[in-house]
């Protein structure tokens, strides 16, 4: 642990050295090499990210996590990610690829994973159409820490929602037309998503293909998309969003998701399951606000129409509880391993309740200190009053690298989302060193 | 076409000052800075106090008055993010975010002394009419008010070089005259097909104190391009272009 340990600061000190000098050059002839186009790309990141939980010996996702193990009051782990991207690209086709290999040193869940997140080809027989088939992530929405019309893609964590996600395998077209006159474009993007043991199996119910598309519109200045998903993997959604800037500096938007005939499976502090089939709507508003002085203020309110209630919620942290003194009093976890099973599902998930509030402050450059940014985030449970706060810094001076410090303290009365997670708080300390390897090859 | 109607201007403009029409010189100085639809390359370089500097180099294109898109091919940590601005709507694509989001004209995706409308730079005709021009012998001063209220700089003070009708120095002022940026156009240089224009573009500021920024045009070509490729859709496919 103590080699893995330097390895993280030699990892994250020897770049602010390696490039803090660039020489400064007008040499036009450099610039041309540079600008030249070559058929393959090839670049990425490796990327450091150590992390300290001080840990919450008193909340239910502790109890369930350590239950078995011995207790602890801070839990250490270093994460590290070689993230590759590729492409090769010739007449009117492309093959693209996005891998990454992970490596997690931690006292409770060391692991070594190595993903394939995206991999395509792309035909663009003309700039109003293009095809797609291959594993490729489709974010919809326009929401930033939450998308209600996400339909294919996966869910984004709101604590790190610009975090590049895994796709699913796909077939997929964008039309694109343009007008003139109030309606500025069009495009139509259908999809096509099988879902089989070994294909997108975590999508939804297996041995099913299912069939999504998305419409958008430039109308009045105004980005308006409708979508909609159907097939037999999930329930049968609709939405649609916007998103239009009212003046210069300030930016609105929504999200709107009707999904038909959802289930939704619930527990109580016995043990005792309950399933109830409804149709839920889920909805999002949000600003995006520039001060003068470069402040940016991103405000979210976020209805989840598939969340559980104050009352739900209580039943699954009661059965946690009962649980856990159950496996002290007698040494049966059954209770603890149903709880286990429904943490991996809905109870589990990044904010499982109905109402939340997401608010982001971030100061552009401060005191005239150029690509330095800090920020406070905050996402509030309405339900519950829980809420977390992450202060967080980002200097991004040195061409490629980008180094971020935050942290994130968790605060709320017992039986609350945010007052039953595992850690009180948490520090991490990012690296992310970026490379561009096309020109290895020349 | 293109000489014929540079020679008119040129006979316009062989009158006495008073009678040349400063909107007419404002559409000469955009047609002389770039064709009506084009492509180029050029590099940003953010400097800082200590001498510090970091780079970018962009691929842009645009057609019309108010089409214009960019693409970042270095660094590599900026490589295969775009941005594109359709009169003043503007978006950003970042590769790993995997979506368009809508970002300002006074937002800087690049940090440093130019922002995005700086970058992604219309005609000056689309956004400004000519109150007043100046003769001064050796340049006119041209002083432009913004059509509308979303356009970044309210009032602009455009010096330009009196033979080749390119400006040599813009001051960018709010409404109430306030210097918010200074811009200076340097090193006239031949592009071929006719476009002689600045290669070099310098700002600072002083709301940013000993900060410059430097903008270099590498290449730069009339292109014919299709309306779709200035689409949010589109975004993710820029470099198709190349």
């Amino acid at each position: 642990m103590k080699s893995i340990k330097f390895l993280t600061l030699i990892l994250i000190l020897v770049p602010l050295f390696a490039f803090a000098q660039d020489d400064y050059s007008f040499d036009m002839s450099e610039i041309e090499k540079e600008i030249e186009k070559k058929p393959y790309t090839l670049g990425g990141y490796l990327e450091v990210l150590p992390k300290i939980f001080a840990l919450d010996h008193d909340a239910a996702f502790y109890k369930l996590n350590f239950y078995n193990r011995s207790e602890k009051d801070y839990l250490d782990e270093y994460n590290f990610k070689l993230s590759m991207n590729g492409g090769y690209s010739k007449g009117i086709s492309e093959v693209y690829i996005r891998s990454n290999i992970t490596k997690t040193e931690s006292d409770i869940n060391p692991k070594t994973d190595v993903d394939i997140d995206e991999g395509y080809l792309t035909i663009n027989p003309s700039s109003m159409l293009n095809f797609s088939i291959g594993k490729k992530a489709l974010k919809w929405g326009k929401g930033y820490a939450w998308n209600p019309v996400a339909f294919v893609g996966r869910s984004k964590n709101p604590d790190d929602p610009d975090l590049a996600l895994e796709g699913y395998v796909m077939a997929s077209a964008d039309y694109i037309k343009s007008f003139s006159g109030p309606l500025q474009s069009i495009s139509v993007t259908p999809v096509v998503i099988p879902v089989y043991e070994h294909v997108n199996g975590e999508f939804g119910e297996q041995n099913n293909i299912n069939y999504g598309g998305k419409v958008y519109f430039l109308l009045y200045d105004t980005d308006i998309d409708f979508m909609f998903l159907t097939g037999n993997s999930k329930p049968v959604r609709f939405g649609a969003d916007f998103s239009r800037n009212v003046t210069s500096n300030f930016e609105i938007h929504g999200e709107f998701a009707y999904i038909d005939n959802i289930s939704r499976k619930t527990i109580d502090g016995s043990g005792n399951k309950t399933e109830s089939i409804y149709d839920a709507q889920s909805y999002l508003f949000g600003i995006r606000y520039l001060t003068a002085s470069d402040t940016t203020i991103i405000g979210e309110y976020y209805r989840n129409g598939t969340g559980y209630t104050g009352e739900e919620m209580e039943g699954f942290f009661g059965l946690v509880d009962n649980g856990y003194a159950t496996y002290f009093s007698t040494g049966n976890d059954a209770l603890l391993g149903k709880a286990t099973t429904m943490a991996k599902g809905s109870y589990g998930r990044p904010n499982p309740m109905r109402d939340y509030l997401y608010l982001r402050i971030s100061q552009k450059e401060p005191f005239d200190i150029l690509y330095f940014t800090p920020s406070i985030t905050s996402i509030y449970n309405i339900n519950d009053g829980s809420f977390s706060l992450s202060p967080e810094i980002v200097y991004t001076g040195i061409t490629n690298l980008e180094l971020r410090m935050k942290a994130a303290f968790l605060e709320g009365p017992d039986n609350s989302e945010f007052g039953e997670k595992q850690n009180d708080y948490r520090i991490e300390l990012q690296a992310r060193y970026y490379f561009d390897a096309s020109r290895l090859f020349e | 076409m293109r000489k014929i109607i540079t020679a008119i201007l040129l006979l316009l403009l062989a009158s006495p000052a008073m009678a040349v029409d400063g909107n007419s010189l404002l559409l000469q100085v955009d047609r002389n800075l770039n064709p009506d639809s084009y492509e180029s390359y050029k590099k940003l370089i953010n400097i800082e106090p200590n001498g510090k500097e970091k780079e970018f180099i962009l691929f842009t294109v645009k057609k019309g008055k108010d089409k214009v898109a960019a693409l970042f091919i270095s660094p590599a940590s900026e490589k295969g993010r775009s941005t594109l601005r359709l009169g003043e709507n503007m978006w950003l694509y970042i590769p790993n975010v995997g979506k368009p989001i809508r970002i300002t004209s006074l937002q800087s995706v690049v940090g440093g002394v130019f922002n995005n409308s700086d970058i992604l730079r219309l005609d000056y005709t689309s956004e400004y009419n000519v109150e007043k021009m100046e003769d001064t012998g050796g340049e006119y001063i041209l002083h432009l008010k913004a059509k509308t209220k979303t356009v970044a700089y309210d009032k602009l003070k455009m010096w330009v070089h009196k033979e080749k009708l390119v400006p040599v120095r813009i001051e960018c002022l709010t409404e109430t005259s306030m210097l918010v940026k200074t811009i200076y156009y340097k090193n006239i240089k031949d592009f071929g097909d006719g476009i002689v224009r600045p290669a070099v573009i310098e700002t600072d500021s002083p709301l940013y104190k000993g900060y410059k920024s430097v903008m270099i045009f590498a290449k730069i070509k009339a292109r014919e391009l299709d309306d779709e490729v200035f689409t949010m859709t589109f975004m993710p496919n820029l470099d198709s272009l190349r």
